[in-house]
C-alpha cells in the first residue's frame, strides 16, 4: 500500500533569503522582502527582521506565520526578562531562549529558519545560525532560505570561516570592516537574485554596532 | 551551602526550611542558565528565593501552611560585583554590606558597623568576620565548629585545615 500523502499541510514555504555577518565590533544582518507562495508572489515588501532586543536582531526565512508567532512569543519572554531582572538580554542569551524555544515544538516544528545577530557581551559581533527545531552554533557568518546554497558557498570563499574542529579555537569573527561587509552582502544579494526566483525585490539591511542599529535598502532586480 | 557556582548562602532558623529554599533556588539557577545561557544575577535570585517565601511554597499540594522560618544571607559574585543579601521569613530582602544573622547577631551587627569598611582584603574579612563570631560563640573557635566560605568571585567551602589557618592569625 503506497503511503496516502495529506491533501491538507499546516505549512507553506513563503521563500527569501536572510544573511548575517559578524565583525570585530558591529554586526551586519540583511533580508530581502519578497514573500512568496507557490510560483506567485504575496507582496514585494516585507520584512523579514525583527530586532529582539537592543543588541539582538533576528531574521527569519520559511513560513511567514510561524515567523510571526516565534518573534511574538520572543519578544513576550523578552519583556518578562527585562522586568525580572532589570536588564535587556543579552545576544547570547537570547540565542539559547531561540534555541529551547524552537526545540519545545520539536513534534510539530515552527517552519522558521533562523539567523541571530548582535553584539556579544563584549561588545564584538555575534551571529548565531539555526535549524528548524533550535540546533544551533555561533559563528563567523551565515545565511538561511531559499537562496542560501547560493549564497553561502560563496561567503565561505571570501570568509573562511574557521571550522569548529579547528585546534586551536579560532574567533568566529571575520576580519572585515563594517563597509565591507555591508558591500559583500549587497553583492551576495545581488548575485542570489539573479538565480533564485524567492530572493528579490529589495534587500533590508541592519548594522548593529555601539552607536546603535541603522537600517538602509537597496534595491534589487524586479522579476 | 552553594547555590550556583557564583552564590553561595548562610542559613539561621529551621534549618529543614533552609534546604527546601536552597533547593528552589539552585533549581531556579540552572532553569536560567538553560534557558538564557548565563548565570542568573544575585538579586534575581534572592527574589526569586523571595518570591516563595511569600506564597510559603509552591503550588496547590506542595504549599505550606505556615512561613519558611529562616532568614538567608545570600552572597555571589556577578556582572555588578560581589554583594550581598539578607532575606526574611516575611520574603522581603535588603542588599547589605556586611550583616549578621541568628542568636548573637545584635552584638554582631554593631561590631561590624565599627569594623567593616569598603576596601577590606578578603584576608582582612576574613579575620573580621571569624572575630565577631568568636565573640558571640559560647564555645571556643575551632575547625570543627566554624564553617568558613567565600565566593570570589566562584563558591569555595574551607576545608578545615584552611579554617586553622585563619584561627590561628586571630
Amino acid at each position: 500500500m503506497t503511503k496516502q500523502h495529506p491533501a491538507w499541510s499546516p505549512y507553506d514555504n513563503n521563500g527569501g533569503t536572510c544573511v548575517a555577518i559578524a565583525g570585530a565590533d558591529y554586526c551586519v544582518i540583511a533580508a530581502d522582502t519578497r514573500m512568496s507562495t507557490g510560483y506567485s508572489i504575496l507582496t514585494r515588501d516585507y520584512s523579514k527582521i525583527c530586532k529582539l532586543a537592543d543588541k539582538c536582531v533576528m531574521a527569519s526565512s520559511g513560513f511567514q506565520a510561524d515567523v510571526k508567532a516565534l518573534q511574538k512569543l520572543l519578544a513576550a519572554r523578552h519583556l518578562i526578562y527585562q522586568h525580572q531582572h532589570n536588564k535587556q538580554m543579552s545576544c547570547p542569551g537570547m540565542a539559547q531562549l531561540l534555541s529551547n524555544t524552537l526545540y519545545y515544538k520539536r513534534f510539530f516544528p515552527y517552519y522558521s529558519f533562523n539567523v541571530l545577530g548582535g553584539l556579544d557581551n563584549e561588545g564584538k559581533g555575534c551571529v548565531y545560525t539555526y535549524d528548524a527545531v533550535g540546533s544551533y552554533e555561533r559563528v563567523g557568518y551565515s545565511s538561511q532560505g531559499s537562496g542560501s546554497t547560493l549564497i553561502m558557498p560563496f561567503l565561505d570563499n571570501q570568509l573562511k570561516s574557521p571550522s569548529p574542529l579547528l585546534l586551536p579555537a579560532q574567533d568566529a569573527v571575520t576580519p572585515l570592516s563594517e563597509a565591507e561587509a555591508v558591500d559583500l552582502v549587497k553583492t551576495c544579494f545581488a548575485s542570489a537574485t539573479e538565480r533564485d526566483i524567492y530572493t528579490a525585490n529589495k534587500l533590508e539591511i541592519v548594522v548593529l554596532n555601539k552607536g546603535g542599529i541603522h537600517r538602509e535598502y537597496m534595491e534589487l532586480r524586479k522579476d | 551551602m552553594e547555590i550556583d557556582e557564583h552564590i553561595g548562602c548562610a542559613m539561621s532558623g529551621l534549618i529543614a526550611d533552609a534546604r527546601t529554599l536552597v533547593e528552589h533556588a539552585r533549581v531556579e539557577t540552572q532553569n536560567h542558565r538553560f534557558s538564557y545561557g548565563e548565570p542568573m544575577t544575585v538579586e534575581s535570585t534572592t527574589q526569586a528565593l523571595c518570591d516563595l517565601a511569600l506564597r510559603f511554597g509552591e503550588g496547590d499540594e506542595e504549599s505550606m501552611s505556615r512561613p519558611f522560618g529562616v532568614s538567608l544571607l545570600i552572597a555571589g559574585s556577578d556582572e555588578n560585583g560581589p554583594s550581598l543579601y539578607y532575606t526574611d521569613p516575611s520574603g522581603t530582602f535588603w542588599q547589605c554590606n556586611a550583616k549578621a544573622i541568628g542568636s548573637g547577631s545584635e552584638g554582631a551587627d554593631s561590631s561590624l558597623q565599627e569594623q567593616y569598611n569598603k576596601d577590606l582584603t578578603l584576608q582582612e574579612a576574613e579575620t573580621i568576620a571569624l572575630s565577631i563570631l568568636k565573640q558571640v560563640m559560647e564555645e571556643k573557635v575551632t575547625p570543627n565548629n566554624v564553617d568558613i566560605a567565600r565566593v570570589a568571585p566562584t563558591y569555595h567551602l574551607y576545608t578545615p585545615s584552611e579554617v586553622e589557618a585563619v584561627i590561628n592569625r586571630l
